[in-house]
């Protein structure tokens, strides 16, 4: 590890990225460091979820963001007191993403013209530090940047002088997923800066939290990679400064297994971050209701909703982040993500005081799942040779890290994913991750038996049965028949 | 069947990989040649890759609703490259929200495009439309 970034080169850095857009100008960290300091402590995401962590509950989360401020807040307000949610997001729309500002403007523009928003998501680029202000001031919980930017620093710098109090994403889980063409270094050194920022923040008394993409591309992800990746974004934002991170799972829909990859990862992530000596840091998760395809269904729906909720619930995850019944439809209406965060808000109240029965299953499923995560870890940190974004870099060119399924170029795509019959995510091509031979033998057996049950050879067929199942109502894609 | 080019990719800032891979892999398995060119496709690159490769159809995936913003422009594109008599395609969520899609299929096909799929249509369905609009049945 390198330590954090040194503090000329950071604000030598921070003048080129407030450059970038006209809002840049407005930013100032002292002013946004007074005005987070004048904010309630409830507003507060990071003081919020330490609490949450401490009463043992589930908090609730929806994603939400359209593209004109005033519709933006009234939907938060909606889903504040319709939907109770515990925390608050602002999902940022697909072209501040990419930080295409000038399609982002055009798109706010042709909202106003239609009276309808046209974008996926608030362009807080585009409207800068005091209008995210009045969204922080019309809301009564903490407020959290969700949204998928290879290069955040300016979206950082405006939201969280603007007081958002967390921030979502990192230097591999909002690039492997999201970009085709974003180099890996490029994308971990302007979540370094990020980090830093948040650092900046800490070291002036304002705790900004942090939180670890989990689902990756949302679909059949082993959760051993799952669990490697978000070790390495820990270390990577601890290493800058961060002081409370959240590692994030996306469900996978077997409970034995969701459970088990929540608690292995933490204790997983306790263990690096005691080894690297980083000890006042928070440490919380977030499990997110499956991020599959969705049932059209809109009871149907609810059902997946609802197992995530118990998932999430039984896992004792600090918080979840909650679907809705127009997910296989796209962008929600307000009304239905609501419905979203009911569905949720019973299930997590209902199962509060319930814990999930530790069974045999479980301890072999964590054992050998933190074997894996471990496996890839350690050889990252190898091929760094004491440089971690060099390690991270190596390890996915070499495909020691491999997540299926990603649009990035610098993602080696060679594993394939398979649920074995319990509806488990086991790995059918293991690429180049550096499993030993018992890892391999425990994955082929669990799959060597549903090929059995199913009367055919494990195939590309078979995953993409698995892709569309929940879909057309099962776990397990059943083979079609003619 | 004989060489059939067909030209596949996600427009706009979107990256949605999955289905885009599915149907890379379907439509090749029923015989055509795909040239598939991924997420995040310029309405340029669309354009370009299907005078290189003859394309007879062109498949445009939507999935993060602004395929309003993204498509509007496109089959003029093509009409300028000469393009007229090549297929276009779109399917996917295409709007942001729930919304009729009577209404969002007028809307896809006054832009110029010959079918529109929803949400949730399977492979089968275009590779079906695909036969019956070039004439393979």
């Amino acid at each position: 590890m390198k330590g954090k970034i040194d503090l000329e080169k950071f604000l030598q850095t921070r003048k080129e990225v407030l450059a970038a857009w006209p809002t840049g100008a407005e930013v100032s960290l002292e002013d946004g460091i007074n005005y987070h300091k004048a904010l309630p402590p409830e507003k507060n995401f990071a003081v919020k979820l330490k609490k949450v962590k401490e009463e043992g509950i589930t908090a609730i989360q929806p994603r939400a963001g359209v593209a004109l401020l005033n519709e933006h807040i009234a939907l938060l307000k909606y889903l504040e007191k319709e939907g109770e949610a515990d925390f608050l997001p602002t999902t940022i729309d697909s072209y501040t993403r990419q930080n295409r500002y000038q399609e982002a403007q055009r798109g706010i523009e042709e909202s106003l013209a239609e009276g309808r928003s046209m974008l996926n998501g608030f362009p807080a680029v585009n409207y800068g530090v005091y209008p995210c202000r009045k969204i922080i001031e019309e809301v009564n919980v903490p407020v959290q940047v969700r949204h998928g930017t290879p290069d955040a620093r300016l979206l950082a710098e405006i939201t969280l002088a603007g007081g958002f109090s967390s921030f979502e994403g990192g230097g591999i889980t909002y690039n492997i997923p999201y970009a085709k063409e974003v180099p890996l270094r490029k994308s971990i050194e302007d979540w370094q800066y990020v980090d830093r920022l948040i650092g900046y923040y800490a070291e002036h008394g304002v705790l900004i939290n942090r939180e670890s993409f989990g689902p990756l591309t949302g679909t059949l992800v082993p959760p051993s990679i799952t669990i490697a990746i978000n070790i390495l974004e820990l270390l990577l934002a601890v290493e800058q400064g961060v002081k409370s991170f959240t590692l994030g799972l996306g469900q996978c829909g077997n409970l034995n297994q969701d459970v088990a990859a929540l608690h292995g990862m933490v204790e997983l992530a306790e263990e690096y971050l005691k080894r690297f000596g980083f000890q006042d840091v928070d440490l919380t998760t977030v499990f997110h209701q499956w991020m599959g395809g969705f049932p059209q269904d809109e009871a149907r729906a609810f059902a997946v909703i609802a197992w995530g909720a118990v998932a999430a619930a039984l896992a004792k995850a600090n918080k979840v982040v909650v679907k809705t019944p127009h997910e296989a439809l796209g962008v929600p209406t307000k009304e239905a993500n609501a419905q979203g965060l009911k569905t949720t808000r019973q299930i997590v109240n209902m199962l509060k005081d319930q814990r999930f029965m530790v069974n045999e299953e479980y301890l072999l499923e964590k054992e050998m799942m933190k074997k894996e995560a471990r496996a890839i870890v350690e050889r990252t940190l190898e091929l760094g040779e004491g440089d971690l974004v060099a390690g991270i870099e190596r390890a996915f060119a070499a495909g020691v890290i491999d997540v299926p399924f990603a649009p990035s170029r610098f993602n080696l795509g060679k594993i394939l994913p398979a649920r074995d019959d319990t509806g488990a995510v086991r790995i059918l091509e293991f690429g180049n991750l550096p499993f030993d031979s018992e890892i391999r033998e425990f994955h082929r057996e669990r799959l060597k038996r549903r090929g059995e049950k199913e009367g055919r050879e494990p195939s590309f067929q078979m995953v993409i049965d698995d892709i569309y199942a929940i879909g057309k109502g099962m776990l397990v894609g059943k083979p079609r028949t003619k | 069947m004989k060489e059939v080019n067909l030209v596949l990719g996600v427009i706009g800032a979107d990256v949605h990989a999955i289905g885009n891979k599915i149907l890379e892999y379907a439509l090749t398995n029923a015989g055509f040649k795909v040239h598939n060119l991924g997420v995040m496709v310029s309405q340029e690159e669309f354009v370009k890759a299907a005078l290189e490769t003859d394309a007879k159809a062109v498949l445009v995936s939507s999935l993060y609703g602004h395929g309003e913003i993204d498509c509007r422009g496109l089959k003029e594109k093509f009409i300028e490259a000469g393009l007229d008599d090549v297929l276009l395609y779109v399917g996917g969520n295409l709007v942001v929200g729930k919304q009729d899609f009577t209404e969002v299929e007028r809307k896809f096909k006054a832009m110029g495009f010959d079918r529109v799929f929803p949400p949730g249509t399977m492979p089968e369905e275009a590779i079906q439309a695909l036969k019956e609009d070039l004439g393979l049945m």
